[in-house]
């Protein structure tokens, strides 16, 4: 099934480090979102695969906005 | 004069300029994002323009839409603030282009001192010392390792176009030199378009001084005394200080003398800051050239009672300085704090509405720099100061004792603010004895 690793911090996207594809493990960060010129890693909760990726440098970001899908094996 | 000025910034900083203007009869226009639509920074200015989403690159970073801005309010002078593209030497020169006032310095200058070798090389030829490193950029790991094996580990790679901390790279013995060499580079490469790196060492426990200077197109230039900023956190400052308890006079004449001679060699015209260190055991260093108006100006304006924002704009006109050195008289004792939006146990981002601000009561010993109101937003997308409260008194104790009584009765509602971190800096027996560094808030508040 899909899961998305959602914004945790409002503000902008620093960077998304992983692509799609990438085999990514529990904890593994993502992504960094800058808030307020203060980089916050945004890590994933599961293990999975790449299958989206959602956001991009300079991007605005609310919380819970879906910056990483994963595909997540049951 | 100046007739319309048209301010390239957000926040504290755009009433603070809007002030000055209003007593010397300049209009104002100020720009602003998507997400600052209804900021309390755009309350006093006569016109205002929006200039694109909250993203800066597309905004306050945006030369294209502030040119734009300036020409469809007929504003003729731009004023850069301090960050996003106030030294920016390609900005400059395109306000200069565009045939309006750019209150900075020159654009040539600018682009001159972006290079920190050149800044370097230019204040040794001036007759100051430069924190002990390269003047050249390094070309390959037998250079490092050369300069390792005579002056010790550690040592740092710098990024010679670098700058926001970014780049600075430790090599902690000679087998590591090519790897940190060629990393620095890529940094460097990506991120400022060029790969050169020089050396430095580290100065342990510096004290962080700096000169606040006014140089007119005439080359003559006034010091308006050092401010000292050691209490910082990953070269974020939170207090400053005029003068420094640990200046003294002979110190001072010199840091004044090499501050003339730097500042006159590069050119330089407007006002500006020379920062620097001094070391444990008394030595002083230059560092760099802040080429704006700085955050802290404002604990020199009420040691000296000069207004420099005013004589920003005088210079950009070709005004020359109204006095000469002896006639700059500093007074008293001015001290600063910052309060950011940020939780003070972590300093993790603290952004959202504010429902309700309670200021301290300003006066003539009291000033209190902000854009706040009730029910104003603090974006995520920008810096997290939210206001800095500057106290004046006749000495250290009493100026100090009259910033906390105004830091306790600031109050702010909705977010978290550092107030209590500076409070707790403020209260602390080392720093009221005037014994401080750099490492003060980690030693001293285990704060990182």
């Amino acid at each position: 099934m899909e899961k998305s690793v959602n914004a945790i911090m409002p503000g902008l996207c620093a960077r998304v480090v992983v692509n799609v594809g990438d085999k990514i493990s529990a904890g593994q960060e993502v992504a960094v979102i800058n808030c307020m010129k203060t980089e916050i890693s945004v890590k994933s909760e599961f293990a999975g695969t790449v299958s989206q990726v959602l956001s991009k440098e300079w991007d605005e970001l609310q919380v819970g906005n879906p910056m990483v899908m994963l595909e997540v094996e049951e | 004069m100046i007739k319309k000025l048209l301010i390239a910034n957000r926040g504290e900083i755009v009433p603070r300029i809007i002030r000055t203007c209003r007593e010397m009869g300049v209009a104002t226009v100020a720009v602003h994002s998507e997400a600052d639509k209804n900021a309390p920074f755009l309350d006093l200015a006569d016109e205002t323009v929006l200039i694109g989403p909250a993203n800066p690159a597309l905004s306050y970073l945006s030369m294209e839409a502030i040119i734009q801005a300036a020409r469809q309010t007929g504003a003729d002078a731009v004023h850069p603030g301090y960050g996003f593209l106030s030294e920016r030497g390609a900005f400059a020169q395109a306000v200069t282009d565009a045939g309006l006032v750019w209150v900075g310095p020159p654009p040539s200058v600018l682009k001159a001192i972006s290079s920190k070798c050149y800044t370097r090389k230019l204040a040794v030829e001036a007759g100051a010392e430069v924190t002990p490193g390269t003047l050249e950029p390094v070309t390959s790991p037998e250079e490092v390792v050369a300069f390792g094996s005579e002056h010790g580990y550690p040592l740092f790679l710098k990024l010679d176009k670098g700058g926001g901390g970014k780049g600075i790279e430790r090599v902690s013995e000679p087998g590591q030199a090519a790897e940190v060499l060629k990393r620095a580079g890529s940094i460097g490469q990506m991120a400022f378009g060029s790969p050169d790196c020089y050396i430095e060492t580290v100065v342990e426990r510096p004290r962080h001084i700096e000169v606040q200077f006014l140089a007119d197109a005439a080359g003559n230039v006034v010091c308006l005394g050092e401010r000292e900023c050691s209490i910082q956190r990953r070269h974020q400052k939170i207090i400053e200080e005029a003068l420094s308890p640990v200046v003294d006079p002979a110190d001072r004449q010199r840091l004044y003398a090499n501050t003339a001679a730097i500042v006159k060699k590069m050119g330089y015209v407007g006002a500006g800051t020379l920062e620097g260190l001094r070391s444990q055991d008394g030595k002083y260093y230059f560092m760099e050239v802040n080429a704006r108006l700085q955050v802290e100006h404002p604990v020199s304006e009420f040691l000296t009672g000069v207004d420099i924002v005013r004589h920003q704009l005088e210079i950009a006109v070709g005004l020359e300085l109204p006095w000469s050195q002896s006639d700059i008289k500093t007074q008293g004792h001015a001290i600063e704090a910052r309060i950011y939006a940020e939780d003070p146990e972590t300093f993790y981002p603290s952004p959202g509405v504010i429902s309700k601000v309670v200021l301290p009561q300003t006066g003539d010993n009291l000033r209190v720099d902000h854009a706040l109101a009730d029910g104003c937003t603090v974006p995520p997308y920008y810096d997290p100061m939210l206001a800095k409260v500057i106290a004046y008194d006749q000495d250290r104790p009493k100026a100090i004792a009259r910033l906390i009584e105004a830091l306790k009765a600031f109050q702010v509602e909705g977010v978290k603010t550092t107030i209590s971190v500076n409070l707790r800096i403020l209260e602390h027996p080392s720093f009221l004895a005037g014994e401080m560094d750099t490492s003060f808030i980690a030693e001293h508040l285990g704060l990182t």
